[in-house]
Formats: C-alpha cells, sequence, structure tokens
C-alpha cells in the first residue's frame, strides 16, 4: 500500500512537472497596499514638449538624439513630455509646466497672441526656415486639385495644425464653401505620419500634410512614395519654431539658446541629433517670418482651434 | 518479502477460485472498464492540462505584447486615464486576465487594474530585460497559480507591461472533462456489467446443464442428454458429454443383459439340479427301495423255513436291508423331498426340522406366519428350503451350537426368513473376502436370482443371524 501510494506521488508529480520557472515567493493578489508616492529625485530635469507633429513613437525616435544632446551639454537630465494635441502643449507652455517646446506654427501664433509665447529659435531645413503644406491623395486617385476632393474624405492633422487644418481649410473656403459641406467627411489623426498612413490605405481620399514631415517619411518608408502623391503645395510658411514661456528665466533661456544654435554636425552628438530631425541646424529667428502664415490664418476665418 | 507476496498470491487464488464464473467474468469486465476508464481519463486529464498550460502561456504573451504596443502611445503622450481604459478593457474582454498593470522606465506604476492598493510582492515578481521579447513565468499566488508575463514597451523606453493569467479557468476546464470522463466511464461500466452479465448467462447455461446432466447419470438415469447451446468449446464439450452418455447407457444395457444371461444360465443349472435330484430321488424311492422291500419279504419268507441258526443270520441280513432301505429313504428325501412338491413349503420345512432333530443334538424352533393360506411359485419354493437346508447344515457342522431358530414369514409381498443360532459366530467380512464360502454364495445366488437379498449378522462368540428378503405377488 505504501509502495503504491509511492508510486502515484511520483506519477502525478512527473505529469505536474513542466519547464516554466517558479518563484519560491508567494504573492498576495488580495491584500493590496496603497502606492508609495513617488519620491522626488535630486536632480530637476529639463522638460522639453514637443507637439504632435508626427506620432508619440515617431517623436521619441526623432527627438530623443536631441534630447541626449542637451542632456549633455546643459549637464542634467531631459525629458521628452508629448501630448496629444498642439493645444495641450501649448497649455503646458504658458503654465510654465515645460521649460521649453516645439511647437507648430499656428500654435506659436496661437500662444503669442495667448499669452506672448516666445521664440527661442527655429530649425533650419536646406537653408530656409520655411516649409510648405502639401495636399496628398493616393497615388491611383484622379483627383487634380481641391475642386477634385468634394465629396471626398479627407483626413485633417491636428485641429490647430497650419499645414494639415489652416491651408487644406482656405483652399475650401477660396471654393466658396466650408469643410463640413464640402467633403463627405472629415476626421483628426493628431499628427501628420497618421494623416498620410490613412491617404495611403485609403482610409481618407485627401489629406494636407507638413512636407518637412511628408519629406522625412517617403525617406523612411518609400513605399508611401507610390502610394501617395502631391497635388498641390502651399506657399512657403514660417517653419514650426522652438518656443518658450515669456517668464523662463534668462540664464537658462541663453544656455538653451546657445546650445541649439551651437548645435553642429561636426560633433558625433550634434551630427546625430541633427540627422535624427532631418534638419541642417537651427537659428535665430523673429516674430516677423510668422506674418504671412498670421495673414493665412486670418483669411481662413473663423476656424476655432 | 517473498513469503508475504506468496501468501497474497494463495489468498488471491483462495478467493478467485472460491467465487462463481459469473463473478469472474464480471470481475474482470469491471477491472478492465475501470482500469481503461481512469487510465484514458488520468492521461486526458495530463494532456489537456499540458495543452491548456501552453495555450494559456501564449495567451499570456499575446495579450501582454498587444497590451504593449496599444500601450505605447497613451503612455508616451502620458494619457493616464486611456491607459488605465486599455487595461481595464484588457482584462473585462479576457476572462483569464487576473490583473494587468503598466510600468515606466523609473520602476514607477503608471496604471493597473487592481483599484485601490496595489499587492506588494508582485511588482518584483517578474522583469524582463529591453533585449528580450517577452519573460513569462508562474507565480503561486494567494489565489492559485498565475501566468506572469512581462513585455518591454517600445523597446523598454516606455517601460513594462505586465499580464496575470489565472490558471483557475483552465484547471476549472480540466476538472470537468475529468468528471465528464469519469460519469462516461460509470455510464460504459453499467453497460458492461449488463453485457457482461448477459454473456455469463449464455456461457454458465450449458455448464449448468452438464452439472444437472452428469448428476442424474451418477444416479443411474443415462437417458439425460444435454442441448449443445453454441458452435464452441463449452458445445464440443456438450457432445462429447452426449457421445459418453450414450456409451455408458450402451455398456449399462450391455451389463444388464450379461447378468440376465448369467441368471438364466444359473437358474438353468440349478434347475437341471433340481431335476436330476427329483429324477434320482424318484429312482431310488421307486425303483431301489421297491428292490430293497422285496429283498426283505423274500428274507422275511426265507427265515420262516430254517433253522434256528440260520434263521439268525437271514434276521441279520433283514436287520441291514431294513437299514440300508431306511438310508436310501432318507437319501431319497435329502436330495428332494415329495412332500415339498406335494404338500408346500412350511409342511417340507417342518418335516425337515423334525429330522434334523431327530438326528442332530440341536434344539430347534421352528416358526412359518403368512404361508398357510397360499403356496408360493415352485422355484421360490425350491430355493427358500434349499437355502433353509442349507443354513441348518452349516450350524450343525460349524457353529457348535445349543439352539437354533428358524422364522419364516410373508408379508406386504416380501418373504422374509431368519435363521439364528447361538453358535460360536464368525467374521462374515473375513470370511467373504477370503474366498467365497459355497455355502453362502449358494446362498447369496439362489437369493439374487429371485431379486432378493441376504444379510449375515454375525462376530466371532456373539452366534450368527442370517436375514433373506425375497419379494414376490403375494
Amino acid at each position: 500500500m505504501r509502495a503504491f501510494r509511492l508510486i502515484l506521488t511520483t506519477l502525478l508529480l512527473a505529469l505536474a512537472g513542466c519547464g516554466t520557472p517558479t518563484t519560491a515567493q508567494v504573492v498576495h493578489l488580495s491584500q493590496l497596499h496603497p502606492l508609495p508616492t513617488n519620491a522626488l529625485s535630486g536632480v530637476i530635469p529639463l522638460r522639453v514638449a514637443v507637439a504632435a507633429v508626427i506620432s508619440p513613437k515617431g517623436t521619441v525616435e526623432s527627438y530623443q538624439p536631441l534630447m541626449d544632446y542637451l542632456s549633455a551639454k546643459l549637464s542634467r537630465p531631459v525629458e521628452l513630455v508629448q501630448r496629444r494635441t498642439y493645444a495641450e502643449v501649448n497649455d503646458l507652455v504658458e503654465k510654465g509646466y515645460v521649460d521649453v517646446a516645439f511647437v507648430c506654427t499656428s500654435a506659436y501664433i496661437d500662444g503669442y497672441a495667448r499669452f506672448g509665447m516666445e521664440l527661442l529659435a527655429a530649425p533650419l531645413v536646406k537653408g530656409e526656415t520655411v516649409y510648405y503644406s502639401v495636399l496628398i491623395v493616393p497615388a491611383d486617385s484622379p483627383a487634380q486639385s481641391m475642386a477634385d476632393l468634394r465629396d471626398k474624405v479627407f483626413a485633417f492633422t491636428d485641429p490647430m495644425s497650419t499645414s494639415g487644418r489652416m491651408y487644406p481649410t482656405l483652399l475650401v473656403r477660396e471654393l466658396g464653401s466650408t469643410p463640413d459641406q464640402f467633403f463627405a467627411r472629415t476626421f483628426f489623426t493628431y499628427n501628420h505620419d497618421d494623416a498620410i498612413r490613412a491617404v495611403a490605405q485609403k482610409l481618407a481620399d485627401g489629406a494636407a500634410v507638413d512636407s518637412l514631415v511628408y519629406d522625412y517619411a517617403l525617406a523612411r518608408d518609400p513605399d508611401l512614395a507610390r502610394q501617395t502623391r502631391i497635388i498641390q503645395r502651399s506657399p512657403s510658411l514660417g517653419i514650426p519654431p522652438v518656443v518658450v514661456n515669456p517668464g523662463l528665466r534668462p540664464q537658462l533661456k541663453a544656455e538653451l539658446r546657445n546650445a541649439l544654435l551651437g548645435i553642429s554636425s561636426a560633433t558625433p552628438d550634434g551630427q546625430r541629433a541633427l540627422l535624427a530631425l532631418g534638419v541642417d541646424g537651427f537659428v535665430a529667428i523673429d516674430d516677423g517670418a510668422y506674418a504671412s502664415v498670421r495673414a493665412l490664418l486670418t483669411q481662413a476665418g473663423a476656424v476655432s482651434p | 518479502m517473498k513469503s508475504v507476496l506468496s501468501s497474497k498470491l494463495d489468498q488471491f487464488w483462495a478467493f478467485a477460485g472460491g467465487v462463481s464464473i459469473r463473478a469472474k467474468i464480471l470481475g474482470i469486465v469491471l477491472a478492465l472498464v475501470a482500469l481503461l476508464g481512469i487510465g484514458i481519463t488520468l492521461q486526458v486529464r495530463a494532456v489537456l492540462s499540458r495543452t491548456m498550460d501552453t495555450q494559456l502561456r501564449e495567451q499570456s504573451v499575446s495579450i501582454s505584447r498587444d497590451l504593449a504596443a496599444r500601450s505605447t502611445d497613451l503612455i508616451l503622450i502620458n494619457d493616464l486615464y486611456a491607459l488605465q481604459q486599455l487595461l481595464l478593457d484588457t482584462q473585462s474582454n479576457n476572462a483569464n486576465v487576473r490583473y494587468a498593470f503598466i510600468i515606466d522606465n523609473q520602476n514607477h506604476i503608471l496604471a493597473h487594474t487592481f483599484g485601490q492598493g496595489f499587492p506588494p510582492e508582485l511588482l518584483s515578481a517578474n522583469s524582463v530585460s529591453v533585449t528580450e521579447h517577452h519573460h513569462t513565468l508562474t507565480l503561486d499566488t494567494d489565489e492559485g497559480v498565475v501566468w506572469d508575463t512581462a513585455v518591454p514597451i517600445f523597446g523598454g523606453q516606455a517601460g513594462t507591461a505586465r499580464v496575470g493569467l489565472s490558471e483557475a479557468n483552465v484547471r476549472r476546464s480540466v476538472d470537468a472533462v475529468t468528471g465528464q470522463l469519469l460519469l462516461t466511464t460509470l455510464a460504459v461500466s453499467v453497460v458492461g456489467i449488463s453485457a457482461a452479465a448477459f454473456l455469463t448467462w449464455l456461457l454458465t447455461r450449458p455448464i449448468l446443464n452438464l452439472v444437472q446432466a452428469a448428476n442424474a447419470i451418477g444416479n443411474g438415469d443415462f437417458t439425460q442428454r444435454v442441448k449443445r447451446w453454441a458452435d464452441d468449446e463449452v458445445g464440443a464439450l456438450s457432445e462429447a458429454f452426449n457421445n459418453m452418455s450414450s456409451a455408458l447407457a450402451r455398456a449399462q444395457e450391455e451389463r444388464v443383459e450379461r447378468d440376465q444371461l448369467r441368471a438364466q444360465y444359473v437358474s438353468g443349472v440349478i434347475g437341471a439340479q433340481e431335476e436330476e435330484r427329483k429324477r434320482i430321488a424318484r429312482e431310488l424311492h421307486d425303483s431301489t427301495s421297491q428292490s430293497l422291500t422285496s429283498l426283505l419279504l423274500g428274507l422275511r419268507t426265507l427265515a420262516d423255513g430254517c433253522d434256528p441258526a440260520m434263521q439268525q443270520r437271514v434276521n441279520e441280513l433283514r436287520t441291514v436291508a431294513a437299514r440300508t432301505l431306511d438310508d436310501v429313504h432318507n437319501l431319497a428325501l435329502q436330495l428332494r423331498p415329495s412332500v415339498l412338491d406335494d404338500l408346500g413349503l412350511p409342511a417340507a420345512i417342518q418335516r425337515y426340522v423334525d429330522d434334523c432333530r431327530s438326528r442332530y443334538p440341536l434344539r430347534i424352533d421352528l416358526a412359518v406366519r403368512g404361508l398357510d393360506q397360499q403356496r408360493l411359485p415352485a422355484n421360490m419354493e425350491t430355493a427358500l428350503y434349499r437355502i433353509i437346508q442349507e443354513s441348518i447344515t452349516n450350524v450343525v457342522r460349524h457353529a457348535n451350537a445349543q439352539t437354533a431358530s428358524v422364522l419364516i414369514e410373508c408379508h406386504n409381498g416380501v418373504v422374509r426368513a431368519v435363521i439364528e443360532d447361538d453358535g460360536c459366530g464368525f467374521d462374515p467380512s473375513a470370511v467373504e473376502l477370503r474366498q467365497p464360502h459355497l455355502g453362502l454364495y449358494g446362498i447369496r445366488e439362489r437369493a439374487e436370482l429371485l431379486g432378493g437379498k441376504v444379510v449375515i449378522e454375525s462376530a466371532p462368540g456373539q452366534g450368527t443371524s442370517l436375514f433373506i428378503a425375497i419379494p414376490c405377488r403375494c
């Protein structure tokens, strides 16, 4: 009888045994303790907000080398902060929750008007500080201009985006209509990457996107070039700037400006950061560069952000 | 150990041998079904457990990977509310998910499904390096085993997703299947036992028939035949049994026939003997006695005309002739008393007994009952007369007895004769074993030819009793 029990136990053990490691400690799932509040580390990081021009992941990939560069330059950790909309980032800048922000052109114009958002620098692309809004359609679409997109599905990027919403709205207004009446349906993708993909996958019949983002996306994913084509290009627009809260400490503001303006492809860190961003460098810029955009926004009229 | 084993084996054989074939077959069926059922149940349970564990593990990995992919953007844009909703949706859409939570790259918990509070040991229970695809292990929890998978989010830059899948549902499913299988086994057992009971009945019916027929043959009934139910081994046995019965019946017939022939022969011999004795007795009586009587008359006549000396001689011769006549007379009587034929058994026995009393110093009591109205068949009278004659001769020759008694009675269709003496007695079995005593053998033979029986009761110093019973029609 004892032998039988022994055999049975061995058998059951053999049946139950499997290769998965098991922790020795018993976890008590029903005994819940309050979570500890995260202790503040001694060093306060530099908080850098980046508006959602491209997807959150794409933003990290593009901006992390620059963050590393700034961290090294300023000898303090840098935290990359993202939000879904431009408005949320503007809000972070206004309330001083972030020290510096990469915003969209129209977000700057709005922030400037609202609380005097201050320009720190602007990226230099192909020797210029301008960009364009490009109207794209699927590669096999017969559309030649905005007029051909009547009663189609149109993808906007962000409600506050100059290239993704203000410019196409202006085009529709020039045709004597409003987006609500002109298009069969519109939707927001909240970043330019997704708008391009929406067109490539024919989820939308058209979209207007940031030319810098479009070029960068095509460079990374050549398939997109075969799936989409540009049917219209806007006049040059002031490039999305780097901004700060007007109340930021002047010393930090100067350090940041110097760090950005001094970034050079001569150093490996600088080269990596610029390559990831797809820009040549950063230059100082003044509010005058955005006059044309302001005029365009006025033309676009009562488009609420 | 060996002796224990062998004693256990003996116990088993004693038990297995003690139960009927029906119980044996039912036992075999039951044991087989139970073994098969339990074996299959255990095997299915083991395989099912393994398969479902594998599925649970794969599910754990796929849910974690999915969660990690979908939470990336939410973490990057710091949408903690949507992140929390994503975790809750994941939990509510997957019954096996016990918990899910997201930790950032500083090991701070961003969102979790526990509501108020968090189990303190859980956070450190599993981890994954940024280069790993996932890391799964089983956690022992107070709610049973949980498969915990950790997956890095966005290459670890956005943190780690952790999902725990409880085995409870899997265990329940396995237990349910086990229960079903055991129930099925039970049902099959019932069907199997019914079928086995029927089969056993089929098998044992011819065997029981054989037992019945064998018992009948043992009791001398050779007419019993066993029905051949099936064309199998038992059927062959039945046929062999029937053949044996037929052979036995034939042998019995032959034996009876032989016995009859022998009886006829013996009775023929006895009859011939009696006839011959009768003829000799008649010859002695008619011829020799007449001659002797003539001789006596002649001698008397001769004596009348002789001188006294011669007369003396003749008278002596007359005495011799008279004694010889007497002897011839006695001899004729012993060979075949004509009184037996003329007056019947009681008178013949009476006469014989009287004769013995006069000749031997022996007291003989005689009683005859139930034979005064009728005569027995001639052969039976002869047989009984000879039996009593032989018995009394034995008493006179061997018993050295003072007294003997003879009782003959006919009652209820049986003629009984009892001959007793107060002599020296003997051991009947020893006498019969040593060599058949011709006198006793003759008594037995005569009685059995008439369908009767002879019983001898005797012991040395105890006298002898001889009981004879012969059926008759009276």
